[in-house]
């Protein structure tokens, strides 16, 4: 054969196999991509939508501003596991009434709330904060860290990420709360930053 | 803009394709929300345990355990630590607790039957029908002057629920029988006649250092075997010296397997042997104390050379045991099981008890402590069964008409009684059967009623021990969750035992002259006496926190009070020979306890998987044949045999043949052969129970379980026994060296 005289040979039924699975693998591949791309976008867009909201509905509108400000309750107060364990926990509406079987007659909130607690049913509240669920955090290791670091109690400590929410009128998310800002604050506290300490 | 079919379908595919996508990456709408129930329990935190102490007297005997609890469910039994009996040991029968509280056959609600009686057919009814149902036909024989004419079984009751039962009854004037499969009431008997009290005693194996066993395997099922077992511990490696455990058995036992000296006898023959080395002691040892014991002379018949072609037992050896019981500084000697299962059972358990006078070990340490009345009036152990014979009068009432309400709870009965054809009969003949079980058993599967009762962990209650440990105390039992199917509201669902009765009987309009309106507010009120009697090991200022610490340490004990005196001695009776069904028959059926308790366990899968102590075997009923007899007759392991006794009725089992069964006895496990009973025991193996000789005790009238002879029959089909033996490979650590060596020619 003269050089450069090219002459394309027929594939033979190996190379066409060989083809075909090159091809399918790409596919796969690419598949791949886009489902990995599909999750991380949906999950950084995921819900709570955290930019250009004031907080969510909730079924009552509860003032923040009243129990805190106001009357000077702990945050500890209703969210009574936030130094215990993982979960911060919303109180059960037996805790409420302690007040409200008496005090607030004259509000619709109230009204609600007692008719509620009366027909034993739940008030289901709208998550504000929430992180994926391949995210472990435990409120209570932040807390102790945070008050034995700063010398102060576990209610000054939420703030912290949760800001202010005694002056707020609908508890919105103001910190991203991402991974980067996780581990921004893990740097700057000298706090582990391997995967496995948040992802277990 | 014109589309074509092709494009249309690729869109439509494409955008359904993403809204799955999307969809399964997005935040399903309950993620997205906070439940604030109306009420959360105090100490519910989640991620963290909690462990409640309460009680467990299920199949018979007592133990404290604590539960761990995360988020309202059981997780894990344990032994509590501080009960006086179990000192933190526990039985598998309260680590399968859990698998009885969560069993997926569990009657979830009252039940009507619609069906033909044992179809299985019911329907769902409310509490308030269901107890107006039974109300109003007790309340039908109450104003017709009947009230004889209902009648209660029940496994043996005692504590607070057994107050509550005895109330009902009473104030309907009702009859009560208490039924076991395999009767304490021979050993009770015994007991009665020897120590003159017929609560078991304390035996103190942990300080003796012989114990001299006759049938009783009290380390797998004998009474308290969770006790025994500790106490043994001490007795084998607490002391600087190692105690000395004799076993006398007709079988090999998991307590002959782990005794000094196994000395095989003739079935039923225990307490000729008891008698004859009583009478070596009283001629030829000084140091016996027979006092008035035999000032009759009845021993004299029994000398060694006179009894041991009987037993099956040389002289000699009956010589060396009366010389070892004679030399030992804290002898004890026990009975029971297949030892009081023949015609002269109470006569074998009272000589065998006997020998404790002669050793004067009683209210001694290392000896033999009798158990001071209960704490509370009225509250006690579970009275004695009533006896076989009873429950055939019964048999024979029923289909005579005279039992319109039949009312059960915890006694299977139906399961138990030898001839169930039988049975079947008279249950048919009875117009309402109403059962209070919390799972289907064979009784409960022919109730026309069926008003489910709450899982012990579920449910209030005391437990006075049948078998104490040697002072006073009193067990309590707390709900340690809350009842698993209280989502079904207050209407359906499950109800604490007692609380039915005291519904019951409110509904009817009878006072049963308790102190409070819930079961839990009577048990509150006697600790209240409890507290006020101001001794015990709980101090409190206060009341709720004397209850407090009640419920935290799982009952209430008292270690000084204790029986100082000594019971007068009774003279000895003569021991007569045991009598059997079908002499003509092969072998001696030795029907024995392995993992399933009596059959009320077996719907436990737990249970069912547990290897036997001595076969290893699961989820079966077999049958241990000796080898070489197996071998002679082209038996091997698997093989399915009939079992035939004289009677006629027969059952199928599978054969396991081992070297260590005397050649003229096969052993059976009880507890196989449900009817119904949940999905892992019906239909499964066989019932022993069931092909047995009606022979009873020639004094108190209980079933002799041990004194049926059978013959044994090939049916040419196999089964792979299911067993725990030889399916794991062992691994000996160099080639030359096995795990265990076996060697010939050793004697000892």
């Amino acid at each position: 054969m003269i050089p450069g005289d090219f002459q394309p040979q027929k594939p033979t039924g190996n190379q066409l196999a060989k083809l075909g699975v090159l091809g399918v693998v790409l596919l796969g591949i690419f598949i791949g991509i886009v489902l990995v791309l599909t999750f991380v976008i949906s999950s950084w867009m995921g819900r709570p939508v955290i930019f250009g909201h004031d907080g969510p509905d909730q079924p009552i509108e509860f003032p923040h501003e009243t129990h805190v400000e106001e009357l000077g309750m702990d945050c500890t107060f209703c969210h009574r596991t936030v130094e215990k364990e993982a979960a911060a926990s919303v109180p059960a509406t037996g805790l409420c009434m302690t007040c409200h079987s008496s005090v607030g007659d004259d509000l619709e909130g109230i009204t609600k709330m007692r008719s509620l607690y009366e027909d034993g049913r739940s008030i289901h509240w709208v998550r504000v904060h929430r992180v994926p669920d391949h995210v472990h955090f435990v409120h209570e290791a932040h807390i102790r860290y945070f008050s034995e670091k700063d010398g102060v109690e576990a209610k000054d400590v939420c703030a912290t990420c949760h800001g202010d929410v005694a002056s707020m009128d609908k508890v919105q998310q103001n910190r991203a709360l991402k991974m980067g800002d996780c581990v921004n604050c893990h740097k700057q506290n000298n706090a582990p930053t391997d995967c496995v300490t948040c992802h277990y | 803009m014109a589309l074509s079919r092709r494009q249309f379908l690729t869109l439509m595919g494409g955008s359904a394709g993403a809204a799955v996508l999307f969809q399964a990456c997005g935040l399903p709408e309950k993620e997205l929300l906070i439940d604030s129930p109306p009420a959360m329990p105090e100490d519910l935190v989640s991620g963290i345990d909690n462990w409640y102490a309460t009680t467990n007297n299920q199949g018979g005997s007592s133990e404290g355990i604590v539960v761990r609890v995360m988020e309202g469910r059981a997780k894990k039994v344990e032994g509590n630590t501080n009960h006086p009996l179990n000192l933190g040991g526990h039985s598998a029968l309260s680590e399968a607790a859990l698998q009885g509280l969560y069993h997926p056959d569990r009657i979830t609600a009252p039940q009507v039957r619609t069906g033909p009686r044992g179809s299985g057919e019911y329907r769902e009814i409310s509490w308030e029908d269901a107890i107006a149902r039974l109300s109003s036909r007790l309340g039908e024989l109450d104003s017709s002057n009947e009230n004889n004419k209902a009648v209660f079984v029940s496994n043996p009751t005692g504590g607070h629920s057994g107050l509550v039962l005895e109330k009902f009854t009473d104030s309907l004037g009702s009859r009560h029988l208490s039924y076991e499969a395999l009767e304490t009431n021979v050993l009770r008997t015994a007991l009665k006649a020897v120590f003159g009290t017929d609560s078991i005693p304390e035996f103190d194996i942990d300080n003796a250092d012989l114990v001299l066993s006759f049938g009783a395997d009290f380390l797998s099922s004998w009474v308290s075997p969770t006790r025994y077992a500790r106490g043994y511990g001490e007795f084998r490696q607490g002391h600087e010296h190692r105690g000395r455990l004799i076993h006398v058995d007709s079988r090999f036992s998991m307590t002959a397997a782990n005794a000094d000296q196994w000395v095989h006898v003739n079935p039923g023959t225990e307490g000729l042997l008891a008698m004859s080395i009583m009478q070596v002691l009283s001629s030829s040892h000084s140091n016996a104390v027979f006092g008035d014991l035999d000032a009759d002379g009845v021993l004299d018949s029994y000398s060694p050379v006179n009894v041991a072609n009987e037993v099956g037992v040389s002289v000699d050896i009956i010589n060396q045991i009366a010389d070892d019981f004679s030399h030992s500084e804290h002898p004890i000697a026990l009975g029971g099981g297949s030892a009081g299962a023949h015609t002269n059972g109470t006569q074998n358990l009272k000589a065998i008890y006997s020998l404790n006078h002669v050793a004067s070990n009683l209210g001694k340490k290392g000896g033999v402590l009798l158990n001071p009345r209960s704490p509370i009036d009225g509250v006690g152990a579970a009275p004695p069964s009533n006896s076989f014979s009873e429950f055939y009068r019964l048999a024979e009432e029923m289909k005579a008409g005279n039992v319109s309400v039949l009312m059960v709870k915890d006694a299977d009965f139906y399961y138990g009684m030898t001839d169930t054809a039988d049975m079947k009969v008279a249950l048919d003949s009875v117009p309402l059967i109403v059962s209070f079980g919390g799972m289907m058993d064979d009784t409960t599967s022919v109730a026309d009623l069926i008003l489910p009762q709450h899982h012990f962990l579920e449910d209030w209650g005391t437990d006075v021990p049948l078998a104490g440990p040697g002072y006073q105390m009193i067990g309590f039992q707390q709900p340690v969750v809350r009842p698993f199917f209280e989502h079904r509201g207050s209407n359906l669902g499950t109800k604490g035992f007692a609380d039915i009765l005291m519904a019951t009987a409110q509904v009817m309009g009878k006072d049963l002259g308790l102190d409070g309106e819930t079961f839990k507010e009577v048990i509150k009120n006697d600790a209240e006496r409890l507290y006020e009697l101001d001794r015990g090991g709980i101090v409190a200022n206060s009341f709720e926190g004397f209850w407090n610490g009640v419920l935290q340490r799982g009952g209430w004990w008292d270690t000084s009070y204790k029986i100082d005196n000594v019971p007068e001695v009774n003279r000895l009776d003569g021991v007569a020979s045991p009598e059997f069904g079908g002499l003509e028959q092969e072998f001696y059926i030795q029907p024995f306890i392995s993992t399933l308790g009596d059959g009320s366990a077996a719907s436990l899968p737990w249970l069912q998987a547990m290897p036997d102590a001595i076969s290893t075997a699961t989820w079966q009923t077999w049958v241990e044949i000796n080898d070489k007899v197996a071998g002679k007759k082209g038996i091997s392991e698997g093989d399915v045999l009939e079992i035939r006794p004289a009677n006629g009725r027969t059952i199928k089992a599978l054969a396991m043949p081992n070297p260590a069964v005397p050649p003229d006895t096969i052993g059976i496990p009880i507890g196989q052969g449900h009817r119904d009973g949940g999905r892992y025991s019906a239909g499964r193996g066989a019932n022993i129970l069931s092909v047995l000789d009606s022979k009873l005790d020639s004094e108190n009238g209980s079933l002799a379980w041990a004194a049926t002879r059978a013959n044994v029959t090939t049916t040419g089909e196999w089964i792979r026994v299911p067993k725990f033996e030889n399916t794991v490979p062992e691994f000996p650590r160099d080639e030359h060296q096995d795990i265990i060596q076996i060697t010939s020619g050793d004697n000892h």
